[in-house]
């Protein structure tokens, strides 16, 4: 009887949802996630071959909120710089216009990171947790697999759910109702979201970073981070890198949500890059203690 | 009414006390959060596995994180806090699973399994007494263990909290 119900109720949410678009949410949803201009363009940036320490340097300080906390993370304990770095240009001579880039990101992103993404029954922090968890482990793959660049492969695993903040407000109190439909069918939680929503937390990530003009391979592993064998043959190894990071920290626990460890895993991605079980295993094992050593640095995000 | 000592056993940590302690393990995954008593002297432990054994080639900076070497040194400082090994009795939850793409029999992405296989492995070759098991799925675990009353209750997030056992009896 109270599965009919259940049933019962899911159908009308899934009907109420059935006129949405993915434009309907990027419209309509007051609370969307943003990247400010100057962390875009500084992303942009460092992919230019005339890029130097100075023009990153003047992207970052028309935004004065955001060149106050890259400062002030360059500053940190966790850099043991020995001596105080003053300025933006210093900083990206010192730090290098990747590591720059990386924290440009990580500054812009955990204001709305932090806070809590109630529809996938995430408290303060967690959704901030798991992608952080997600950059530091895709960066640690594209370490020992030598598939791609780390600082991208950071970068990437840092904005790889945002669909989720945007689609919280949309699926509040439905995440139990889609668990328990991709429980009871045997499909990953993604694949129960496209049934319900018409989408999953993954599309609308990828028309999100779209909007923002991201790089076609941030886009693509941000739309395909739980199904990297879709974009077979050519899957760009950023994705797999994603793939297999956003892995470790599900199974670490980090930041997880109402759709739990609700998703599917890919050996051949694992193949692609690469990589045995045994070095999986390293991986896991570096990974804690390169969390824990990056909580310095979210000490300096919250005093900022 | 003395308060509780809170406990947390984060990753690869082995916490034990001889009495009035509450252990929680938060945010459980793949990892298994493995609780100890000794129902005579009141010492218990509990312990925050990540992965089944150590690595032959590395050395080991934190027993705790590994099924293999943290279940022996849990047992160590319980036996030095006055435990008897005879007398233990035991409880473990964790080891979530991701779905599998491909084949399906593979284990290499299956952390969870694997330490559960590890600690079930390593408890029946010690022959300890296990009153309580709540292993696999999906979800991800809280498990918190009150010393005093012996109750261990796990909470996942879509299916609230429920007891697992009494490791008083």
């Amino acid at each position: 009887m109270e599965e009919k119900r259940f049933f019962a109720t899911l159908r009308v949410k899934a009907m109420a949802n059935a006129a949405i678009t993915l434009q309907d949410i990027v419209d309509k949803t007051s609370d969307l996630p943003t990247l400010p201009a100057a962390a875009l363009k500084v992303m942009r940036e460092v992919e230019s071959p005339h890029s130097n320490a100075s023009t990153i340097g003047n992207l970052l300080s028309v935004d004065q909120s955001l060149s106050v906390r890259v400062l002030r993370l360059a500053n940190s304990a966790f850099y043991g710089l020995n001596r105080q770095v003053k300025d933006l240009n210093e900083a990206v001579v010192i730090l290098g216009m990747k590591t720059v880039k990386n924290l440009a990101m990580v500054a812009a992103t955990y204001p709305w990171m932090s806070r809590p993404v109630k529809g996938y029954n995430l408290g303060p922090r967690q959704m901030w947790c798991h992608a952080f968890g997600t950059a530091v482990g895709a960066q640690l793959v594209a370490k020992m697999s030598k598939a791609c660049r780390e600082d991208i492969a950071f970068t990437t695993g840092l904005l790889h759910d945002i669909g989720k903040v945007a689609l919280s407000v949309w699926v509040e109190n439905k995440i139990q109702a889609i668990s328990y439909y991709a429980t009871r069918e045997g499909i990953p939680f993604d694949a129960a979201e496209r049934k319900i929503l018409g989408f999953d937390h993954c599309q609308v990530g990828g028309y999100l970073g779209e909007k923002w003009n991201l790089p076609e391979e941030v886009v693509l592993a941000i739309k395909h981070h739980h199904d990297p064998d879709s974009l077979m043959p050519d899957v760009p190894p950023v994705v797999d890198c994603v793939h297999v990071g956003n892995y470790l920290t599900m199974a670490m626990g980090f930041g997880l949500g109402g759709d739990g460890l609700l998703y599917g895993v890919s050996e051949e991605s694992l193949a692609r890059l690469g990589l045995s079980s045994a070095e999986l295993d390293e991986i896991m094992d570096e990974f804690v203690g390169s969390y824990e050593r990056y909580e310095e640095l979210f000490g300096e995000l919250t005093a900022a | 009414m003395a308060t509780a000592q809170q406990l947390m056993v984060g990753m690869a940590d082995i916490k034990t006390a001889k009495s009035g302690a509450t252990f929680t393990c938060l945010g459980l995954g793949s990892c298994i959060g493995l609780a100890a008593f000794d129902r005579e002297s009141g010492v218990a432990g509990m312990i925050h596995i990540m992965l089944p054994e150590a690595f032959k080639d590395k050395p080991v900076e934190k027993a705790g994180k590994f099924a293999d070497t943290g279940i022996v040194a849990m047992l160590d400082e319980m036996f030095r806090l006055g435990a008897n090994p005879s007398r233990l009795v035991m409880a473990y939850a964790g080891g979530a699973q991701v779905f599998k793409f491909g084949n399906p029999s593979s284990t290499t992405l299956d952390v969870g399994l694997r330490n559960s296989a590890a600690v079930e492995k390593i408890l029946k070759a010690k022959g300890f007494r296990v009153l309580g098991i709540d292993i696999g799925g999906p979800n991800g675990r809280t498990v918190t263990y009150e010393q005093a009353t012996g109750i261990i209750k796990v909470r996942t997030v879509n299916g609230g909290e429920k007891v697992l056992c009494n490791l008083k009896g």
